[in-house]
């Protein structure tokens, strides 16, 4: 009777718990008791389970307030009551961290892991070793000892458990225990054999050698304990990865046996070890994948979740391998666990061809509100793929999307939707009006801010140049009237652009701009003063500067720009040029097909890789007057990788210099090199004006040795050269072992590969979101044009991959990815070429028998002009 | 006095439960007395070090004891303290062959005699002069003037020699604590 209350009690929830409105200080008040004698243990019990409640529930516990409740709850010693005796085992664990001198129980404690009550000891274990440290950890030893080996499986499990999380603390004291725990590996019960087997494995980890050798054992020997068979797998499985071991070695024949062990979980374990190891062949894959299958129509439902799981796991890398269970799948769709049913469809949707995809999504979405969230973003993860797939399929899942957009749903899935329909208006031009109606209308109703100023960003971006961009502008309108300030403000970004590209809409942009600046929030008024000055010069160029493609300079780096003119004070205006330019976040070339970023948080803005080199470079006094750090290139290699000694070169632009930073390693241990420097022969008119040794370069330490080369005046179009380089130093023999050196060297030389620098060397990336208005911007002063002829090229992808990677520019308005079945194409490229000169380029590609290709190139410099024309040439 | 006990068990006054503290100087033989004055079926074989406390619970013939049995070591001494309030006599053993240490163990003494927890109150104090039987150990009339022993006036003490390990001269001191008590509380 007592029992049915109870379950009802926890069935109404949180209303009716007994403990809800505890006070600390009025436990800690009746915890007075404890020092009462006799003891009353059914009023001790219901104490000190408030005291865990109140721990548990995150109440924070003074050290002297604990230290008192601990040491009147160690009179709870004196009585023999079980239950309150296993309750104070409880709080000594509790509270071993809050209160001083908890080593007061370890006698007591210790008597009663040695005693005869075997109720005791198991807990008594587990307990001294929360209170144990590294010095007392010596005392107890001989009893830990006998009871890994105790005959009572608790007992010996909890000492198992206990040392390995002492490993932690103490490895060289438990290490001490190996053999106990040896002999404890052979136990007949399957607990202590697989607790013995973890504490082996964490004691051996570290050396690779004697976990091949007990794997070896064990696998040889056999083990009775399903959940050892599982560790072994997982050992197993790490050594392969770790060794890089092919699929012959005898560790991957142990897993692949596993897979007729005849416990399920020893067969699911070495299925899904399988499926998980890196490069693994559709041979290898397909035994693992047929014991799966039978999972799927196993009548455990645990079974048939880990099996769909691991296949959809699998279906991402090897469709094909999964394609053989789709029938099995297929039946699985209309399991009554919601969970299973999901992982089914996703896993179909990856492996299934395009005629299936209908039925699939009419399916799902019959269930989709019932499933958790985190199961709706495999779905969208799922469709994401499928329309990267399948881009004729778009209409059926952009209506899909927005129906799930409308649902209730965690910002996760919310994003990870949003993140969807980008990236499907992105790739595909036919889906973007119905794309950004769909968030148009979601941004109505979005209560997440981040989504809605993505949003509108992508409105401001895209919607001026569909047909019919007035019917956006009442969406982000609405937002400066409804939403936050963030909201607010993106919005009035977004206007800006609609008014600055559409010229009929710019009177009513501007109506709305006034009524913006009337705003609450300073950075809405601000923006929109800004904006609506900007717009009301009517000015092209203007408008490209400032309203479409923003400054390209590194946050950082304009940040220390300006604090450095601040603090010296002149008459000089501030020159946005010797700010170092933003390096184009790896992020926007988004040239794979990825799905939808799973959960990557908004990264927080860390100095980019040429900031840290800026910093680098201005420590050393020689380049102090070269001025800001124009383009540092990435890392070239001038060795093989496995010789003596490991060079490579990063080449830094300045305006009128370059610096090679020679990263050297020395790879002999009876060596020591002292002044190393790298000597280099122009063929060119460069000149090479100073060379920085690197002071010394003991063994496999790198170190750094730097060249300052001047650029040509005369000839401003001579900008590639090749350079031969020899490294130069004085070696030292040493000891190997010491790493003493002789007294004296020799001088010795060591030949580099040749150093090229190219023309992408001085142009920096720099994404212009909007190349048409950029186009315009810089006008025509400098513009030339010349047609080539790629005969060596054959398709129009190759081309475009070619000559992004020659110039170095950045690709813009996704113009780097060809449409398929044309054979005309054109590239818009932008950067900014050395001296702070923006250049655009736009190469008009035309797929004959080669390539023809007609490159425009404008600038607000004319040597940039020439020095593009002249290296295509 | 075995009629009497039977008839207490009767009425149901089960034996009296007293609470007892057993202090000292570190390796000076508390825990192996408590050993001895179990029943031989409970008595441990090997005794090491006591690390913070144990409690241990043996009878006599018209008491039943619960025993706080205290670590001596130098850093647990200060952790005593905590279980004054607790006792409701003392046991105090010392270590007569260490005569080096008797001002330590004079210190300690007059410290838990001067703590609130005690001064003021009746209890009783037994004193074990331990480990008798080496040859070079005092005698109970020297340990108690080194102890100055004669200056605890408030307290009814008691001291007498004893060897553990053979568990002689243990009697007579439990003896003479069980008719402290019964007297206290009469």
């Amino acid at each position: 009777m007592i029992k049915k209350f109870d379950k009802k009690d926890e069935e109404s929830g949180s209303g009716s718990n007994p403990f809800q409105h505890l006070e600390k200080s009025a436990v800690l008040q009746e915890a007075r008791i404890f020092n009462e004698t006799p003891i009353n243990p059914r009023r001790c019990l219901h104490i000190l389970t408030k005291i865990i409640y109140l721990l548990n529930q995150g109440e924070h516990f003074g050290t002297t307030e604990a230290t008192e409740a601990f040491f009147a709850m160690t009179r709870l010693f004196q009585s023999n009551d079980q239950t309150l005796r296993r309750m104070c085992y409880l709080t000594i664990k509790e509270m071993a961290n809050i209160s001083e001198d908890v080593i007061i129980v370890t006698s007591s404690l210790t008597k009663d892991m040695t005693g005869k009550e075997d109720v005791y000891r198991g807990p008594a274990i587990r307990a001294l070793c929360r209170i144990t440290d590294t010095t007392m950890l010596q005392a107890i030893e001989r009893y830990m000892k006998q009871a890994i080996v105790d005959k009572v499986p608790s007992v010996s499990s909890s000492a198992l458990v206990s040392s390995l999380h002492m490993v932690k603390m103490s490895y060289d004291v438990v290490k001490r225990w190996v053999n106990e725990a040896q002999e404890a590996a052979s136990s007949d019960n399957i607990m202590v054999q697989y607790h013995a087997l973890g504490l082996l494995y964490h004691l051996r980890k570290n050396d690779r050698l004697a976990v091949s050798k007990m794997l070896n054992k064990f696998t040889k020997s056999g083990l009775k304990s399903p959940f050892a068979y599982c560790m072994l797998i997982r050992i197993a499985s790490r050594l392969l990865e770790e060794t890089e071991g092919g699929h012959d070695s005898p560790l991957f024949d142990f897993i692949e046996s596993c897979l007729r062990n005849k416990h399920e979980m020893v067969v699911y374990e070495a299925a899904s070890a399988i499926v998980h190891m890196p490069n693994c062949t559709a041979r290898e894959l397909a035994p693992a994948v047929s014991v799966l299958q039978l999972f799927c129509s196993s009548p455990k439902a645990a079974l048939r979740y880990a099996a769909v799981r691991t296949l959809n796991k699998v279906a991402m890398k090897h469709p094909s391998a999964v394609t053989a269970c789709n029938l099995d799948l297929e039946n699985l769709i209309t399991d009554s666990n919601r969970s299973i049913a999901t992982l089914a469809i996703t896993t179909l949707l990856k492996t299934g061809s395009e005629s299936s995809v209908d039925r699939l999504m009419k399916q799902i979405s019959s269930f989709v509100s019932e499933i958790s969230d985190e199961f709706k973003v495999v779905v969208v993860q799922a469709i994401s793929a499928l329309c990267q797939k399948y881009p004729r399929k778009h209409s059926v899942m952009m209506n899909f999307l927005s129906n799930m957009l409308r649902d209730d749903g965690g910002f996760e899935y919310k994003r990870a939707i949003v993140d969807c329909i980008i990236s499907i208006i992105e790739e595909n031009p036919d889906s973007k009006e119905t794309g950004l109606a769909h968030l148009c209308e979601f941004i109505e109703d979005c209560e997440h801010t981040v989504l809605a100023t993505k949003i509108l960003h992508l409105l401001g971006k895209e919607g001026p140049r569909t047909p019919c961009p007035s019917k956006y502008i009442r969406f982000i309108f609405n937002r400066v009237v409804l939403e936050s300030e963030a909201v607010r403000a993106a919005a009035v970004s977004a206007l800006a652009k609609f008014g600055a590209q559409n010229d009929d809409l710019l009177p009513s942009v501007l109506v709305l701009m006034q009524r913006c600046m009337m705003d609450s929030d300073d950075e809405v008024r601000d923006r929109a003063t800004f904006y609506m000055n900007v717009l009301q010069q009517k000015q092209k160029a203007l408008n490209a500067a400032y309203i479409f493609n923003g400054l390209t300079v590194s946050v950082p780096g304009l940040e220390k720009s300006l604090h450095q003119y601040t603090l010296e004070p002149s008459e000089k205006p501030f020159d946005m040029k010797t700010v170092p330019l933003a390096t184009t976040p790896i992020t926007e070339q988004k040239t794979e097909i990825a799905p939808v970023a799973t959960s990557k948080l908004p990264e927080k803005l860390t100095p980019s890789r040429q900031d840290i080199y800026q910093e680098q470079l201005a420590a050393i006094p020689e380049f102090q007057g070269l001025g800001p750090l124009f383009k540092s290139s990435e890392p070239v290699q001038l060795t093989e990788a496995e010789t003596e000694y490991v060079v490579r070169c990063i080449k830094h632009t300045f305006a009128g210099h370059m610096v090679f930073q020679f990263d050297c390693t020395n790879t002999l241990n009876d060596q020591l090199l002292q002044k190393v420097l790298v000597q280099m022969e122009p063929s060119e008119a460069y000149e090479v004006v100073q060379y920085i040794p690197a002071a010394n370069l003991p063994y496999s330490q790198p170190g750094s040795c730097y060249s300052l080369v001047r650029l040509p005046e005369d000839d401003p179009t001579a900008v590639s050269c090749t350079f031969s380089c020899t490294m130069k130093y004085l070696v030292r023999d040493c000891d190997p072992n010491t790493g003493e050196p002789d007294d004296d060297g020799y001088d010795d030389e060591y030949v580099l590969e040749d150093l090229e620098v190219t023309v992408a060397d001085h142009i920096q990336k720099v994404l212009k979101p909007n190349f048409g208005a950029a186009w315009d911007e810089v006008g025509d002063d400098f513009e030339k044009e010349e047609t080539f002829a790629l005969s060596s090229v054959r398709t129009l992808d190759e081309a475009v991959g070619n000559i992004i990677s020659f110039l170095g520019m950045q690709p813009c308005e996704r113009s780097d990815k060809v449409p398929e079945n044309k054979n005309s194409h054109v590239l818009f490229l932008a950067g900014v070429f050395r001296g702070g000169h923006d250049l655009l380029v736009r190469s008009r590609l035309a797929l004959a028998d080669g390539v023809t290709m007609q490159v425009t190139v404008r600038s607000q410099e004319e040597t940039a002009v020439d020095v593009i024309l002249a290296s295509v040439g | 006095m075995g009629l009497f006990d039977k008839l207490a068990g009767w009425l149901g006054l089960k034996k009296k439960e007293v609470n007892v503290l057993c202090l000292g100087l570190d390796n000076s033989g508390k825990t192996t007395i408590i050993n001895q004055l179990k029943p031989s079926n409970a008595q441990t074989q090997d005794i090491v070090p006591t690390i913070g406390f144990s409690i241990e619970k043996f009878k006599t013939s018209s008491l039943s004891f619960t025993v706080f049995d205290m670590s001596g070591q130098g850093r647990y001494r200060n952790l005593w303290e905590h279980y004054y309030k607790e006792g409701q006599a003392i046991i105090f053993v010392i270590d007569s062959s260490d005569k080096l240490r008797m001002v330590v163990a004079k210190e300690e003494l007059d410290t838990l005699l001067n703590h609130p927890d005690i001064k003021h109150r009746r209890m009783p104090i037994l004193f074990f002069a331990n480990k008798m039987d080496l040859r070079e150990a005092l005698s109970s009339v020297k340990v108690s003037q080194l102890l100055c022993l004669e200056n605890i006036k408030d307290k009814p003490w008691h001291i007498c020699a004893s060897d553990a390990v053979k568990g002689e001269g243990l009697q007579e001191g439990v003896d003479w604590l069980q008719d402290q008590i019964r007297t206290m509380r009469t």
